[in-house]
């Protein structure tokens, strides 16, 4: 079984991406489930066709310690497992710890026992790791492949150089590496050869450059991923690409994150802020 | 030879030795085993004793059960102090966050109690979960129209002395809140006083003969009413100078009160705190009435020290209390019984209190700020000491060390303040000392020497400390 997490700047198009690239593996006929780890518990509902399903912990909450996997775990497109950790609401309690428990909980509930027989678990985490708790499924025995979603927006990239920073600590003392660099295209200039040397400069890759493409709002409208809206569009085409690229990658590295002065340059040179 | 921390290096020393200049007030050691509680449940056991207040902990079960009825404050009227409330913040909570579970819990313990106050104690996880407990005290407040207080112990802020600091500043928002009409010239407030055995009564019966009145117990039998208007009494005494003295500090500033640092152990610091009240207020009939009161009750307890020190003269030891004042206190209460104190110490003293112990003890005392059960008990042996002074923490040591001890803390039963309390102080080292227990532990069967005997080979004065590195 492989262990995904995806991070990636707020708003950038983590829980798209995510889903969508396990449209592109579940229609290959991989075993996968998907844990949301933010809690406004919105990482899962493309997959499962907008259908709200009660989070890890709300049930905890409501039904107390007496919790069995189905009550958390649903079916979503192409046989694809959801799971939504959930948390407070904002600005009460502890979201981080909120993910801790949630990941114990599944842990024990045996979620990713072998007779489950993954082959991929993906984590869909909230923008910046903030704290512990959110750092929680790259410690050990978690996620020990990190896949970045990132554009050539400036704050994108900045937020990308400090997620390796915190996957470096982890990456010293554990199994977990950088698998590559999603590119989310914002149609910024230059973008494709951007976030590929950005990528490269981190000691990475960019594993696939997703075009910007409307068909992804029209399948969202349709609360839908794009794969199950219009399994032949281009940009279904491209999540594809994405899965296999995922599928095949045998890069894992320890990321080098630069200094914000090295970040600059290499916006200069690609003639971003000479304007 | 006593092995001492090299990080702790400064903060044992020996009178004698040239300039004591500890350096305490900090965190303690790691990998020493402190002494001291938390911020926590410093600001509890301050508190805890105003006797008609709901004290609710907003934290985990545990914060609430290891500190329940800590001091058994004794009180003359209602005990709700001594029932312990907790919010018992559970997981889910800590996720969701507990200010629900905090107004439910006060709702429900106002309606069945109708206290005349309600005090919230913020633990650690509730200053990381970030609970806004001011807003859920300033709403129920304004619900059940009795002041809801929110005591901001919370975050892991440091030691316990932190913890007084936060129990000064609730008690600040009570005070100023009452009528102080009918509040004679000729009264006090007794601050740092917690009448664990009845002392506040003691000294309260003393005031009334001299003709003081006593507005406000801050906080031993304490009442939320009295305190609201204790911003009216003419003095405050300082008992407890680790708690209490900040408060004093912040009445003088916001009300103008002047107060006395005084100590209720021992004749000499007895009688000295009845004569700075008198001659605070002026009144040369008061001072004739104090003089009367102190010559009588001295004249009562003479002859009961007179025939314990008969016994005692000669012995050493060991002191480890929580403030400092009370340590210099007890060491002059002991050399009035023929004792010698060969170690003293505190978990809360500042670098003042400590030179002034210096000066007071005779040379060679160890002095030590912040101790741990291995410096104690190494202490213990080479200083050899018949008997040890000390709070709960303390006492096992003592008895597996094979040394006498006399309880001056949290835990009395009988008082030890006032005149009849050094009398029975004085009973009560005796009996702990000369009791024929001791010869029957290793230590002294080692030496082949009971504990009533005089010592021989006793370890000289200055035997070595090292610093462990």
């Amino acid at each position: 079984m492989r262990k995904i997490a995806i991070y990636g700047k707020g708003g950038i198009g983590k829980s798209t991406t995510t889903q969508n690239t396990v449209a592109g593996l579940s229609e290959m006929g991989r075993k996968v489930m998907v844990v949301g780890c933010d809690p406004k518990a919105d990482s899962t509902r493309l997959l499962l066709g907008g259908l709200a399903q009660r989070s890890v912990l709300d049930t905890l909450r409501i039904e107390g310690e007496d919790v069995e996997l189905d009550d958390v775990r649903a079916d979503g497109f192409a046989e694809s497992k959801c799971v939504e950790s959930g948390g407070p609401e904002p600005g009460v309690g502890c979201a981080g710890r909120g993910i801790i428990t949630s990941i114990n909980l599944l842990e024990q509930l045996g979620a990713y026992d072998d007779s489950e027989q993954l082959d991929y678990v993906f984590y869909d985490v909230l923008g910046d790791v903030v704290c512990g708790g959110f750092a929680m499924p790259i410690r050990e025995g978690k996620a020990e492949e990190i896949y970045i979603v990132a554009s050539g927006e400036m704050m994108a990239m900045y937020a990308a150089n400090n997620i390796c920073k915190g996957v470096q600590k982890f990456a010293n003392t554990g199994k977990v590496r950088v698998g590559g660099i999603i590119c989310n295209s914002r149609n910024v200039d230059n973008e494709y050869e951007l976030i590929d040397h950005f990528a490269r400069e981190l000691g990475t890759q960019m594993i696939h450059f997703v075009p910007r493409d409307n068909d992804v709002q029209r399948a969202e409208i349709n609360k839908k991923t794009v794969i199950e809206w219009n399994p032949a569009c281009n940009q279904a085409e491209e999540y594809r690409r994405l899965a296999m690229a995922i599928e095949a990658n045998e890069s894992f590295v320890i990321p080098k994150p630069m200094e914000t002065d090295r970040l600059e340059e290499l916006l200069l040179e690609h003639g971003l802020l000479a304007a | 030879m006593t092995e001492v921390l090299a990080a702790r290096a400064r903060q044992v020393a020996r009178a004698g030795t040239g300039g004591v200049d500890l350096d305490c007030d900090r965190q303690s050691t790691s990998g020493s085993v402190s002494q001291r509680a938390c911020t926590f449940c410093g600001s509890r056991v301050v508190l805890y004793p105003i006797a008609d207040a709901i004290h609710l902990v907003h934290g985990p079960i545990g914060c609430a059960v290891y500190t329940w009825d800590i001091r058994g404050a004794l009180s003359s009227g209602p005990e709700l102090h001594r029932l312990s409330f907790s919010t018992d913040l559970r997981e889910r909570h800590v996720v969701f966050g507990g200010e629900r579970q905090l107004e439910e819990s006060l709702d429900e313990l106002i309606a069945r109690h109708s206290p005349r106050a309600a005090f919230v104690y913020a633990t650690c996880i509730v200053g990381v979960i970030g609970d806004d407990v001011d807003a859920v005290c300033r709403a129920v407040s304004e619900r059940t129209g009795i002041p809801v207080i929110p005591v901001r112990s919370e975050g892991f802020q440091g030691s316990k002395r932190k913890g007084y600091d936060a129990a000064c500043e609730a008690l600040m928002s009570l005070v100023g809140t009452g009528d102080t009409a009918g509040i004679p010239r000729h009264s006090v407030n007794l601050l740092g006083d917690f009448n664990l055995a009845g002392e506040i009564w003691i000294i309260q019966e003393y005031l009334r003969r001299m003709g003081v009145t006593v507005v406000a117990n801050l906080t031993g039998d304490g009442r939320v009413d009295d305190i609201r208007r204790a911003h009216g009494a003419g003095l405050n005494l300082v008992q407890c100078s680790g708690s209490t003295t900040r408060l004093a500090q912040q009445l003088r500033q916001a009300y103008g009160t002047p107060f006395q640092k005084v100590s209720y152990f021992g004749l000499d610091d007895m009688a000295a705190a009845l004569y700075g009240i008198a001659e605070h207020f002026k009144d040369p009939e008061m001072l004739d009435r104090t003089r009367a009161l102190v010559a009588e009750e001295i004249a009562t307890v003479l002859p009961v020290i007179d025939e314990c020190r008969a016994d005692l003269e000669g012995k050493r030891a060991a002191i480890y209390v929580g403030g400092a004042f009370k340590a210099i206190s007890l060491v002059k209460a002991l050399r009035l019984l023929g004792v010698r104190t060969a170690l003293v110490g505190s978990q809360t003293g500042t670098a003042e209190d400590y030179r002034y112990l210096a000066e007071l003890c005779d040379p060679g005392t160890v002095i030590v700020d912040d101790s741990n059960p291995a410096e104690l008990s190494q202490f213990m042996a080479t200083e050899d000491v018949d008997l040890f002074i000390g709070g709960v923490k303390e006492r096992p040591m003592a008895y597996k060390m094979g040394v006498a001890f006399c309880d001056h803390n949290h835990e009395r039963k009988v008082p030890l303040e006032g005149f009849v309390g050094m009398a029975n102080f004085a009973r009560e080292v005796r009996a702990s000392v000369c009791s024929p227990v001791w010869q029957f532990t290793p230590r002294r069967a080692r030496a082949g020497r009971s504990g009533t005997t005089a010592h021989t080979g006793r370890a000289a004065a200055g035997a070595a400390i090292e610093v462990m590195c």
